[in-house]
């Protein structure tokens, strides 16, 4: 215990061994095989893959009328030097994930609505152009923006983080809006044409609400009778016995007409 | 309102039902109109028959007092008549397809192996250091292993596969997480494997005579056709072992490894960033939680298998063999000492 087992790894050398002392026989069909392909180095630490933070622009510098393309990179600090830290992975930044957070603070509902996480080639991000918000294939959502934003910083001249953002944040709600209209004009058509949606999640809640209030009202009758027949008891007037007993009455009467 | 095309939604929703139509006055004049009438479609709308969607519609009017059953039929009935309009959905993803149709090792992409979601590690204080070389780098307190890392140990571990089946091996599949059990029993399949998809007893490759000595073997040639002649001479014989297993869940199965170490089996097994890459001999880097990923995984090799199987199946019909064949002779020896069994012909023609 404590030290590492290597005997998965050296199969092949054991069943060498085992052959050439005469445990076995024959040897095993797969000695061969696992002699041409070795399985890996497993053991040996490698330096982790280092990441830098790479910002594209579009720059116009003194001296020429086009814009150009300008990479900044931000190096990666490692928190700790200590050699026993060397080898740990690096965290992973991309530029997006300032921008992402910053939409998602201003807009936090955005992040109640649903979204697709399931990918079924992985490769959908070849269909998307971002020179426009809107993608074939994936629905606009907070992710739309911040694509859209990083797109115009990368590719428009002399664009700043807080432009980009307005930009984009304009085209979005443009077609939300446009959305809720499409969605309205839909529903319209459709009942025009005889859909029948049903109660909606308002009407069934006052549905309920309303059972409830029945129901508590039968209750309420019972209660204020057994009240009033028990200070009729303790006062012992009998006049208010009497009016009691006719209103009892009364009610008997009424129930009928007291929907239930 | 939109007062945009207008007339044009209007006068099809008049055709379609004979409701009061809306009060125009509001939008030509500019003064607010003093009394504006509440508007109620009628409840019976005796609209005539010309319009095709007339029938439908009465129809949906109906349903709201029919029973549950002749609802569901109307609704079945709307669906029916309704049901060549809209958009064909042309790609849609089929969970299914991974099991039914496995990808072939020389179709592995580093974007299906992403979409399978293979990269995702554990959480960074659950890592085992010994697989550092195969992570990327760390995500949201999450370790990400490496894709092409990924895709290399899984070729080779299918070529590896591939080797074995084509020499005739025994290849066992081992996953005994909840899900994982119609990948594994396709992946044996397709490699003409073995597969366990509940518990591995303990013992059954250290102790097989006592646990597996009831189970049922063969003798077959080299085209996979039984030979029955055989059979009283596989009566003493130990355990069949198999000659590489693959588990999809090591951290489950540490004591199959175990007894794969001590009878010097060679194998392979889905290593995540929280389990031990020395356990197996060929550690394939990927996350072992995501059921996608497994069957991915899984039907990769079966497919490896499959290929070498189809290999040395050809390979036989022409009379060669990849491996050294068991001979008759060999059979019939006894499987402790290696001499003739006593009062066989063997014996007979030994001593002559």
């Amino acid at each position: 215990m404590g030290k590492i087992n290597l005997t998965a790894l050296r199969v092949r050398k054991t069943a060498l061994n085992q052959f050439a002392s005469g445990k076995i026989n024959k040897l095993p069909q797969w000695v061969d095989v696992v002699g041409e392909i070795p399985p890996s180095e497993t053991l040996i630490r490698t330096p982790p893959p280092q990441h830098q933070l790479v910002r594209q622009r579009m720059k116009t510098v003194a001296g020429s009328s086009k814009p150009q393309v300008v990479f900044e990179v931000q190096e990666n600090r490692r928190k700790s030097k200590k050699p026993s830290r060397l080898f740990q992975p690096l965290e992973l930044k991309y530029e997006e994930d300032e921008l992402r957070q910053d939409f998602f603070r201003d807009h936090p509902w955005e992040l109640a609505r649903p979204r697709v996480l399931l990918e079924s080639t992985g490769k959908d991000h070849e269909n998307y152009d971002w020179s426009r918000i809107k993608q074939p294939g994936k629905r606009l959502d907070g992710e739309s923006v911040v694509q859209r934003q990083l797109w115009l910083l990368n590719n428009e001249p002399d664009m700043t983080k807080s432009n980009a953002y307005d930009i984009a944040r304009r085209e979005f709600y443009r077609l939300r809006l446009q959305e809720d209209i499409e969605r309205r004009v839909a529903a319209e058509e459709a009942e025009a044409t005889g859909a029948n949606f049903g109660p909606s999640h308002l009407e069934i809640g006052m549905d309920l609400e309303n059972q409830q209030y029945e129901k508590w009202k039968v209750w309420a009758r019972t209660e204020a009778q057994l009240f009033e027949q028990r200070s009729a008891a303790l006062s012992g007037a009998p006049e208010i016995a009497l009016e009691q007993q006719s209103e009892k009455e009364e009610t008997f009467t009424e129930q009928p007409d007291v929907p239930v | 309102m939109i007062v945009r095309k207008l007339c044009m939604r209007q006068s099809r929703q008049l055709l379609a039902l004979n409701r009061r139509a809306p009060a125009y006055s509001r939008f030509l004049s500019t003064e607010t109109p003093v009394e504006t009438a509440v508007q109620t479609p009628a409840k019976e709308s005796p609209a005539p028959a010309e319009n095709p969607l007339h029938q439908v519609v009465q129809a949906s009017r109906e349903s709201r007092k029919l029973k549950p059953r002749q609802q569901w039929n109307e609704l079945e009935k709307r669906r029916h008549k309704f049901n060549t309009l809209g958009s064909a959905v042309q790609e849609s993803y089929d969970p299914e397809d991974i099991l039914r149709n496995p990808p072939k090792p020389s179709d592995i992409t580093l974007e299906m192996l992403l979409a399978a979601g293979t990269h995702m590690g554990h959480s960074t204080s659950r890592w085992n250091p010994q697989n550092s070389r195969y992570i990327f780098g760390i995500r949201e307190g999450v370790h990400i292993i490496s894709l092409d890392v990924t895709a290399a140990y899984l070729r080779r571990a299918a070529k590896v596969v591939e080797e074995v089946a084509a020499r005739g091996g025994i290849i066992l599949f081992a996953g005994t997480r909840k899900g994982q059990k119609r990948a594994v029993v396709h992946a044996a399949e397709l490699a003409k494997g073995y597969h366990i998809f509940e518990r591995w007893i303990p013992g059954s490759m250290t102790n097989g005579q006592q646990i597996l000595g009831h189970c049922e073997t063969k003798v077959v040639n080299a085209l996979d056709e039984e030979l029955p002649e055989f059979k009283v001479d596989l009566a003493d014989r130990p355990s069949v072992k198999p000659d590489l297993v693959i588990v999809l869940n090591p951290l489950e199965n540490v004591v199959l490894l175990h007894e794969c170490g001590l009878n010097n089996v060679p194998t392979i097994g889905i290593i995540d960033t929280d389990a031990d890459p020395t356990r197996v001999t060929y550690p394939i880097p990927a996350n072992d939680d995501t059921l996608r990923g497994t069957s991915l995984i899984a039907g990769i090799l079966g497919r490896a298998g499959e290929a070498g199987q189809k290999r040395r199946l050809e390979m036989a019909a022409e009379g060669k063999t990849d491996y050294e064949p068991i001979t008759a002779r060999q059979l019939r020896l006894d499987p402790l000492t290696g001499l003739p069994p006593p009062g066989s012909e063997l014996e007979k023609g030994q001593q002559a």
